[in-house]
């Protein structure tokens, strides 16, 4: 049986990514976009003589089945094992995690939320910008950051340079088991100055939900009410690395897992921030985790530029908090207009 | 000319950098301070015995370094596993550490060089996807394995700012891996079946020793820099670093993992006290862009360059297989 073939080194070009563009200040973009282009190329070709050295899980799979269970031993249940987790992760994931085949493979999945389940209707896509850094304010809701996946996907999908959204995930979210590493690989990094900062400098875009815990767990009473959104840290890096704000309205999310009550204490001896108490939400088991088919409806209002303030700015707590309210209001107008339309919760 | 040198050279890094000094400044220029006497291979190499851990050590070594004439110290006298008798790693990494920056300054040594770790951050949820010289390590760990580091380190900066003749550089290295390394990490490694935590797949970075020693030649030839993190060019995720050495891996829940290698530890099996949980659940992944800059130090192999050359060293047989494989292929 043909064992690895991986023990041998493979020299890889890899970290290209990271290293340091030239100083050159002209043809610097030319230079940037080519670099891309050829990072791109060689993770491809690195995928595929990965691909080529390794046995599929069909092949593992008839492998073992041709070999019979009696003669299973340790080293072809590590072989089964590997088979199964390369089978929908990447041997190669970027600096921050991100795994494409991960992507690839939960796709469907959040494809029949977001286009079966949710009906997502989304309008505006064209005020994010097709290249360069951005950054996508919207607001917060749903008890699990299911909006931060739908908004990931209509750009993905819906916006014609098919650019990948990174979004900001919550501390608290990257400390659950399960949900962390599939946040990591589908993109998501945490919510944190340092990481923004060194995304938004790549020319990423990037999406943030200021609203933080505050937004996630909102009680049902208080759904398409805006809660204050953080201490204004994304206005601050988008000051100082000159990105422009997108604002963006996400409707039918807050209805999904209706909150009417808190039973914090319960989730706290296991690190939860809060525990919500749905209508069906602990009562029904498993059952109470599906998210109620509502009508979804993401809005990208116009971008708000803050090239003209300068990266000084960044220091002017008073501006901060000024551009802060003003995408806060500004966001909340747009749920208010969609929600004076809206005439079913379940129709749209 | 001013002689180097290197305590701790019984130890793998340790004798790895006194190997790689011999080789490009002959073995009159370096000297090994050590309990130990470094590998018998190394002819010519003067070897001063000196026990880091005896209340008299600072004085010990002042003699040693006014009659060698030492003119920089590398110190990699420092545990790559936890152990079990955290009493004497507390005298040997935080108070030894105290003893030689001591003695470094009396003795007017003007560059010392720390062995230190990239886990010194921690291992925490709320780490950022790249930890800078910036961030401050965990001081407040559970773990003494960590905390000792954490003052040996703040022990040679206190010595630094109070003698300004002695310049300190800390060289931050993540994890170990590669042919010949034998610390808990590569144990487990060894392993057949390993357990993993249930719900976890962080981001782990493996360093080829090749650039570990590397990065100790340049910070030499750079001079007192402050603390660096020295890190391989890229990370790769625990299971994918497991699955690709043919791990049978087990899930654990967190919960569990946590009491059940404390008391795998205290009965002599574990590897590792339960707080290293930490270090499989939560990146502490490391910028090594301070080092590019500083000491034009670029990492010559990936976590998984590193990973490959480990596999080569510890399973043989199997890498003449795949390549038996790939010759009968072509």
């Amino acid at each position: 049986m043909k064992a690895t073939a991986r023990v041998e080194p493979v020299r890889r070009t890899a970290g290209t990514k990271r290293r340091a563009p030239s100083s050159r200040k002209r043809a610097s973009r030319d230079e940037q976009a080519l670099r891309s282009r050829l990072a791109d190329l060689e993770r491809e070709l690195a995928g595929r003589r990965d691909g080529r050295d390794r046995e599929g899980l069909l092949v593992t799979l008839a492998r073992v089945a041709d070999a019979g269970v009696r003669s299973l031993s340790w080293a072809t249940l590590a072989r089964l094992q590997r088979a199964l987790y390369f089978a929908w992760h990447s041997e190669d994931t970027d600096d921050f995690g991100a795994d494409p085949r991960f992507t690839e493979t939960v796709e469907p999945l959040l494809e029949f939320l977001y286009a079966v389940w949710w009906r997502v209707e989304t309008t505006g896509i064209e005020h994010v910008p097709a290249e360069g850094p951005g950054l996508v304010v919207g607001n917060h809701s749903g008890v699990l950051p299911y909006d931060a996946m739908m908004v990931q996907l209509a750009v993905r999908h819906e916006h014609p340079s098919r650019r990948a959204c990174r979004m900001l995930a919550l501390d608290m979210f990257a400390l659950l088991p399960g949900l962390a590493p599939a946040l990591a690989k589908s993109g998501s990094v945490r919510a944190n100055p340092d990481n923004a900062e060194r995304l938004l400098r790549r020319g990423e875009l990037l999406g943030v939900f200021p609203e933080g815990v505050k937004g996630v767990g909102k009680h049902f009473r208080d759904r398409y009410k805006l809660a204050r959104f953080g201490r204004g840290g994304f206005v601050r890096i988008a000051l100082r690395t000159g990105t422009p704000l997108v604002p963006c309205a996400v409707v039918g999310a807050e209805e999904i897992h209706p909150v009417v009550a808190k039973a914090d204490w319960v989730g706290r001896p296991f690190g939860l921030p809060y525990f919500p108490l749905t209508p069906t939400f602990p009562w029904m088991g498993p059952l109470g985790l599906v998210p109620l088919p509502t009508k979804w409806s993401i809005d990208f209002g116009d971008p708000l530029d803050l090239g003209e303030y300068g990266p000084d700015a960044a220091d002017d707590p008073i501006l901060v908090n000024r551009l802060s309210e003003q995408v806060r209001s500004t966001i909340q107008r747009m749920i208010d207009g969609r929600l004076a339309r809206r005439r079913s919760i379940w129709l749209g | 000319m001013a002689r180097l040198a290197v305590t701790g050279t019984a130890s793998y890094l340790g004798g790895r950098i006194l190997r790689r000094l011999v080789e490009s400044r002959g073995a009159d220029s370096v000297v090994a301070v050590d309990i130990a006497s470094p590998p018998a291979t190394l002819h010519g190499v003067r070897h001063r015995m000196v026990d880091l851990t005896l209340p008299g050590a600072d004085r010990r070594l002042v003699e040693v370094f006014e009659e060698e004439g030492i003119g920089a110290v590398v110190h990699a006298a420092f545990f790559t596993s936890p152990r079990r008798d955290a009493a004497y790693a507390h005298e040997l990494e935080s108070i030894g550490t105290l003893h030689l920056a001591a003695a470094s300054a009396a003795a007017g040594v003007k560059h010392l060089l720390v062995r230190s770790f990239t886990a010194v951050y921690g291992a925490r949820g709320q780490n950022p996807g790249f930890l800078t010289e910036d961030d401050l390590p965990d001081s407040r760990s559970k773990l003494t394995w960590v905390t000792d580091k954490v003052e040996a380190e703040e022990h040679a900066f206190s010595f630094s700012r109070r003698y300004p003749g002695l310049g300190v550089t800390v060289l931050r290295f993540a994890t170990l891996m590669g042919p010949g390394v034998h610390t808990f990490y590569t144990r487990i490694f060894s392993k057949r079946v390993v357990p993993v935590v249930l719900g976890y797949d962080p981001l782990v970075q493996l360093l080829h020793p090749l650039d570990a020693v590397g990065a100790v030649e340049a910070a030499l030839a750079k001079g007192p820099s402050g603390v660096l993190n020295i890190v391989p060019s890229d990370s790769i995720t625990l299971l994918t670093a497991l699955h690709l050495s043919d791990k049978l891996t087990v899930a654990v829940p967190h919960p569990v993992a946590y009491p059940v290698s404390d008391v795998w530890w205290g009965m002599g099996v574990g590897e590792a006290p339960g707080r290293f949980v930490d270090y499989a659940r939560f990146p502490f992944v490391a910028d090594g862009e301070k080092a590019r800059r500083l000491l034009g130090f670029t990492p010559r192999f990936s976590s998984r360059d590193a990973l490959s050359a480990f596999l080569e060293y510890r399973y043989p047989e199997s890498a003449r297989r795949a390549r038996r494989a790939e010759e009968a292929e072509a």
